[in-house]
């Protein structure tokens, strides 16, 4: 069907029916004008921080309902396959096939043969993760040949730290206090692997990554009271997957930090519709109830208002906190903190977690006379408005962080910067590519996507090796290291393992196609972003997220024509009745075969 | 095997060592007891053995069909509500269809 159909009444109504067998949907480029957003309207409401025993007056959404257009196709349960697919020469022919057999004409049903869609999408994996887990279980322990039927969803966060930290060391340290600024990295939609989520996630990692390259400078040579985290959590859509596994390293002591070292946090959330309105702080009104927390929210905000020129808002008093990595912090600790967004009450965004939300949602728009090249750096007005944004958060952090004040005007995000991050997260990578990848990694020419998906052999997602590249070229110092020094640099002098990340980079392609490569040493790191309940092996868990992906069979689709069941009877009669016909005629010549064949023989030598 | 061509002593021992195998949880053996020595015990005019086969026959002939009985049901409640069963289900099964609840 056609995008236009694909809405929730209708996919209810197939649902319900029993004569459907599969649906395949032909995606369009801009959604419907009145918003379309599968996700549920309140996202993550069973495992964020309100709950009957912490404002319960603010569980649920009661309050405050976070994305109203939300209509919950993404959790409905459907028997039947649901393929995308894009509008170009094959979606023409199926298009054509059914205009040229399937339609009515004049007021009668269409006549054989008719045009016919086979969808081939087997699942391995039922009912759900607690099912499947325990199936696969089974399977690894008592088959020769097992089967595997699900895998938990992971990744890696990306975090990095101004001042390094011996990562060997896991656990609380030593008169450290860090201040953490986070973002998502993950976003998704009803179908697999789709998830532009150009506002809901693009946004904040650009205007993380551009603050982290403003700040830093700064921060080495001025450096700030306390230590400065950036971090980019995976997996937030699926039950905060990223930012829970973080807390419960931090709590049980797998994590380089403690949450005794945690200062403050302050978060980007979705801010790519600002449209030059006032940004919003969003803070947690329970813990602000005690005294000494409200105490540090409102200097939080104070700084952060008196870092730029912006207009700032706070939402009212009583209003809940976003769904946010931040609600997983205050589940286990009070910590002070915000979350910046573009939004007040509910989302701006109508296409929360959709396949719409793209860049030409945000209006990323270019003079049509630019090439492509010209096009990633052509200052859109979406990049003008991360950029402020960026500057205010990296100003803010330094500031929350004890740095002084005099220092603060040599903090800006750098627009250039930020109008080539936007384009190459939203639109294509292929130019990022040859300046920062590991040498493994391959170029994509199509926008690139941030579902999550699987660590099938722990290798890393592409999305998550830009980020973890791009913040290592930023924030990290290129060293006279060879490749083998650099791939261990155990015996070298002044070069800690512990404390750095030795990554070796293929540098950027000269003009005769050769490359110069290097290492570079910076304090990226990767952290498992796997949920708790796997390490518990807890798999129905309320707790943490126990979000599972199926296995598959070979997913793939053709379109045939298909007989009528007369023609198909008849051929399958004639078959029979050729099969009769020739065993009688066998069984009355074998009878009389001394008649038939009764002619004289000649003796074999009679030849001459 | 022929049985024309075996003396009705060893008819018996055989019909017997079928008989007694069956009791090991192996209903065929009682199966092929009934199928095999059928025509020996009801059909053939009668001689010294014959009322021993016949009772063996008749004997596996029961064996068989409690056996069959208690298997029917079994199947049938497994079949219909294995999925519903749950964890159990899944422990004692061999095999577990995919995609399939």
């Amino acid at each position: 069907m056609e995008a236009a159909f694909f809405t929730r009444s209708t996919m209810v109504k197939m649902k319900n029916s029993s004569r459907v067998a599969g649906v395949a949907v032909i995606k369009s480029n801009t959604g419907p004008t009145e918003g379309f957003s599968p996700h549920t309207s309140c996202p993550n409401q069973n495992t964020g921080v309100y709950t009957e025993h912490y404002g319960p007056e603010l569980a649920n959404c009661n309050n405050t309902v976070w994305n109203p257009l939300g209509n919950g196709l993404s959790y409905e349960d459907f028997a039947f396959p649901i393929f995308s697919l894009k509008d170009d020469n094959q979606t023409q022919v199926i298009r054509k096939c059914y205009e040229d057999h399937n339609m009515r004409m004049n007021g009668s049903a269409p006549q054989y043969p008719l045009c016919a869609m086979q969808l081939f999408s087997h699942m391995h994996a039922v009912t759900d993760t607690v099912t499947c887990m325990r199936r696969t279980d089974l399977q690894n322990s008592f088959s020769i040949n097992p089967e595997k039927l699900c895998d938990p969803l992971s990744d890696f966060n990306v975090w990095t730290s101004i001042r390094p930290l011996n990562n060997s060391i896991k656990g609380h340290k030593e008169n450290e206090s860090v201040v953490i600024a986070a973002a998502r990295l993950d976003g998704r939609s009803f179908f697999w692997d789709i998830a532009p989520s150009a506002e809901g996630t693009v946004s904040s990692i650009v205007t993380l990554l551009a603050a982290a390259q403003a700040l830093y400078p700064v921060a080495l040579e001025a450096p700030p009271q306390r230590n400065i985290f950036f971090t980019f959590f995976q997996g937030e859509a699926f039950d905060y997957i990223g930012s829970s596994r973080m807390v419960y390293d931090m709590e049980n002591s797998k994590f380089v930090i403690d949450l005794d070292n945690v200062h403050s946090l302050l978060e980007i959330g979705q801010i790519g519709l600002r449209n030059g309105q006032s940004l919003w702080m969003h803070s947690d009104p329970v813990s602000r109830k005690n005294t000494t927390v409200n105490k540090q929210v409102t200097l939080f905000i104070k700084s952060v208002a008196s870092s730029l020129n912006l207009s700032l808002n706070e939402p009212s008093a009583t209003q809940a906190l976003p769904p946010s990595s931040f609600q997983r912090f205050l589940r286990v600790r009070p910590v002070p903190g915000l979350v910046l967004a573009d939004h007040q009450a509910s989302f701006t965004n109508r296409y929360y977690e959709s396949l719409y939300d793209t860049a030409t949602y945000l209006n990323v728009t270019y003079p049509s006379d630019l090439s492509p090249e010209q096009q990633l750096e052509y200052e859109t007005e979406a990049a003008k408005s991360l950029t402020q944004v960026a500057t205010l958060v990296a100003r803010s952090i330094y500031k929350q962080a004890g740095g002084e004040d005099r220092f603060l005007n040599n903090i800006t995000a750098d627009t250039k910067t930020v109008t080539l991050f936007f384009s190459g997260f939203n639109i294509f990578v292929l130019k990022m590519c040859t300046n920062m990848c590991a040498p493994s990694s391959s170029a994509e020419s199509s926008p690139p996507q941030y579902y999550i998906g699987l660590r099938l052999d722990n290798t890393v997602k592409s999305v998550t090796r830009f980020v973890q590249f791009i913040l290592a070229n930023m924030t990290g110092t290129v060293t006279k290291l060879n490749q083998s020094q650099c791939q261990n640099p155990k015996d070298v002098p002044g070069e800690s393992k512990d404390l750095y990340s030795y990554s070796w980079v293929s540098g950027p392609v000269s003009v005769n196609g050769t490359t110069d490569p290097y290492c570079v040493r910076s304090s990226v790191h990767l952290s498992k972003a796997l949920s708790p309940a796997f390490e518990l092996t807890d798999y129905g868990s309320r707790e943490y997220s126990t979000w599972t992906e199926s296995r598959w069979k070979t997913i793939r689709a053709r379109i045939f024509l298909v007989a009528s069941p007369q023609l198909e009877m008849m051929t399958l009669g004639v078959g029979v009745a050729v099969l009769l016909v020739s065993l009688v005629v066998t069984y009355f010549i074998s009878s009389k075969a001394e008649l038939l064949f009764s002619a004289t023989r000649e003796p074999p030598n009679t030849t001459y | 095997m022929n049985l024309e061509r075996i003396p009705n002593e060893e008819k018996l021992s055989l019909c017997r060592k079928y008989y007694l195998g069956g009791f090991a949880f192996l209903p065929f053996l009682w199966l092929v007891n009934v199928v095999w020595f059928f025509k020996e015990a009801f059909v053939k005019p009668a001689y010294t053995e014959q009322p021993q086969i016949k009772t063996y026959v008749k004997r596996s002939a029961l064996g068989l069909l409690l056996w069959v009985a208690v298997l029917t049901t079994w199947i049938s409640i497994f079949q219909h509500f294995r999925a519903q069963w749950g964890e159990v289900a899944d422990y004692i099964s061999f095999t577990i269809p995919l995609g399939t609840p």
